[in-house]
């Protein structure tokens, strides 16, 4: 008697590549799940290409990064990755950033609830030292996500969003994106950034202290006002914490 | 609080139907959500959850967990059930008799087990574990099959039984897929219920299933048969009343849809109320 591990180890190859019929059907419902999964994350992507070709594009995922994990919530993470190497989209230049924009708006969709206010981070760096301002790290809302793209995919994404109307032209010569993906008010929402702001902020999301941070902004953005930005930031709730040195 | 679920026609909510839900408050006794759904560490999904489970007792049913798998149980996933179980509280935290991963790759979908000793002891070990883990009984559901290992040494009725008998969990009878099962595999279904213990029995599901050639595949697309209707008369008979859900997973219709499925498994389920009183 094969030990049940060795019955689901060959049970597990058939569904992959097998020929049972009566396998197969599982093999059709767990890509099928794939699909469903996937569409509901990556809609501007499926409406771009349509759906075959999605299909498609999705099963071809599922081979060349399988699911590790039981929850098909968080399966798509790297298809946007996987479309950068996709022969079949090479010609779709700016598809993968799209795919990133739209993981990085379901995943802000689920990130861990915002503490904290400007009251409570004003009122601390005021107890700070003014020598000391530069060396001080933040926390973010949990939700931001950056996605920056030579294409214009904030636009791509909102003229394909079921409520947009009106004019639906994409001009692609319109410059990088820096975007930043965050909730408010319990939705997501997509903010375009100049580039010293989102310098700056991805600076500090990575940890890096205020002195660092604003340096990697005034490299990206020559005129970057550290001032204007900072409090901006904080009146608007991007900036969450003041952490502990 | 707790609530347990009530004997009574519950649904199973999907997003499409939250902010109705949220908005009109239907008089539905109870809903049940899929846990790994509201895995996420906070956001809107998590805050309409909170806002149903004030008014409504609430059942976690897991797709997810791979119980029935030789790989090592995910302590991650086990651990989002956890925090999200202490969020809300629910009635019920349930899972299914069948494994998802081998060899580290997921195929997010309920394979069958082969009923054999050896899954029997493996299973009860898993669910000895997560009942230790969560610090609370679970509900464990037989799942549609479209494969029968030849290598099964017991029916799968028994096996579901003794799982319940051996770990001391309650079982989540589906009856659409013994159905499924009976016509797939020739089982006799009022056998099958006949060797369920009645009092390890805390929920029953219904669902549609469609054709495929000469195999019944449950894919929650369609109303629920007239067939399953029937065998579900017969486990009430069986059984006395019990929690029922109306599951809807593909092509999902308005929910006043289904709530006219939840009226007919509500209407059977007091003619049973009204028989035992």
């Amino acid at each position: 008697m094969p030990s049940l591990r060795e019955l689901q180890t060959r049970f597990g190859t058939a569904l992959a590549e097998g020929t049972d019929e009566r396998i197969a059907i599982y093999r059709n419902t767990v890509f099928a799940n794939y699909r469903t999964a996937l569409g509901a994350t990556y809609r501007v992507v499926q409406q771009l290409v349509g759906v075959p070709f999605f299909n498609a594009a999705v099963d071809a995922y599922a081979l060349a990064f399988p699911s590790t994990g039981g929850d098909l919530n968080v399966y798509g993470d790297r298809f946007g990755e996987f479309l950068a190497a996709y022969p079949h989209a090479r010609q779709l230049t700016y598809l993968p950033d799209v795919a990133t924009l739209e993981w990085a708006v379901d995943d802000a969709n689920r990130a861990a609830d915002a503490d904290g206010s400007p009251d409570e981070i004003l009122a601390a760096l005021t107890n700070i030292p003014a020598d000391e301002v530069a060396a001080q790290c933040f926390a973010l809302d949990p939700s931001c996500r950056f996605v920056t793209s030579p294409f214009p995919v904030l636009r791509i994404w909102q003229v394909h969003q079921p409520t947009f109307a009106g004019d639906i032209s994409v001009r692609f010569e319109t410059g990088t994106d820096w975007l930043l993906v965050h909730r408010e008010a319990g939705a997501v929402v997509i903010e375009r950034l100049t580039s010293g702001d989102f310098a700056l902020l991805r600076a500090l999301h990575q940890g890096d202290d205020l002195a660092t941070a604003r340096g990697a902004a005034i490299a990206a953005e020559a005129t970057f006002d550290l001032g204007t930005t900072l409090g901006q930031v904080i009146a608007n709730r991007t900036l969450t914490q003041l952490l502990a040195g | 609080m707790n609530r347990p679920l009530p004997s009574a026609a519950g649904i199973g909510l999907r997003a499409p139907h939250v902010a109705q839900v949220i908005a009109e408050r239907p008089p539905v006794p109870w809903f049940e959500i899929h846990s790994e759904n509201y895995f996420a560490d906070g956001g809107p999904a998590l805050a309409a959850l909170d806002r149903i489970r004030a008014d409504y007792p609430l059942s976690l049913h897991g797709v997810g967990l791979s119980l029935g798998s030789t790989d090592p149980l995910d302590l991650a996933h086990l651990a989002k059930l956890a925090r999200l179980a202490d969020r809300v509280d629910p009635a019920c935290i349930s899972e299914h008799l069948s494994w998802s991963s081998v060899n580290g790759r997921h195929f997010n979908d309920l394979l069958p087990l082969p009923y054999t000793n050896e899954a029997l002891d493996h299973v009860c070990a898993r669910v000895d574990r997560v009942q230790d883990y969560l610090g609370r009984q679970i509900l464990v559901e037989n799942v549609s099959s479209y494969f029968a290992f030849p290598e099964s040494t017991m029916a799968e009725g028994a096996f579901v039984a003794a799982v319940a008998a051996r770990t001391g969990c309650k079982l989540l009878v589906d009856i659409n897929n013994i159905y499924v099962n009976a016509r797939n595999h020739g089982i006799d279904a009022e056998a099958y219920l006949t060797g369920i213990p009645r009092a390890a029995v805390a929920e029953i599901h219904l669902a549609g299933f469609d054709t495929q050639g000469p195999c019944l595949i449950d894919t929650h697309g369609a109303p629920v048969a007239p067939e399953v209707w029937t065998l579900y008369e017969h486990a009430l008979q069986r059984f006395g009343p019990v929690p029922t859900l109306i599951e809807w997973d593909t092509d999902i219709p308005e929910f006043a849809v289904l709530r006219r499925e939840a009226a007919t498994a509500e209407a059977l389920l007091e003619a049973v109320h009204a028989v035992a009183a």
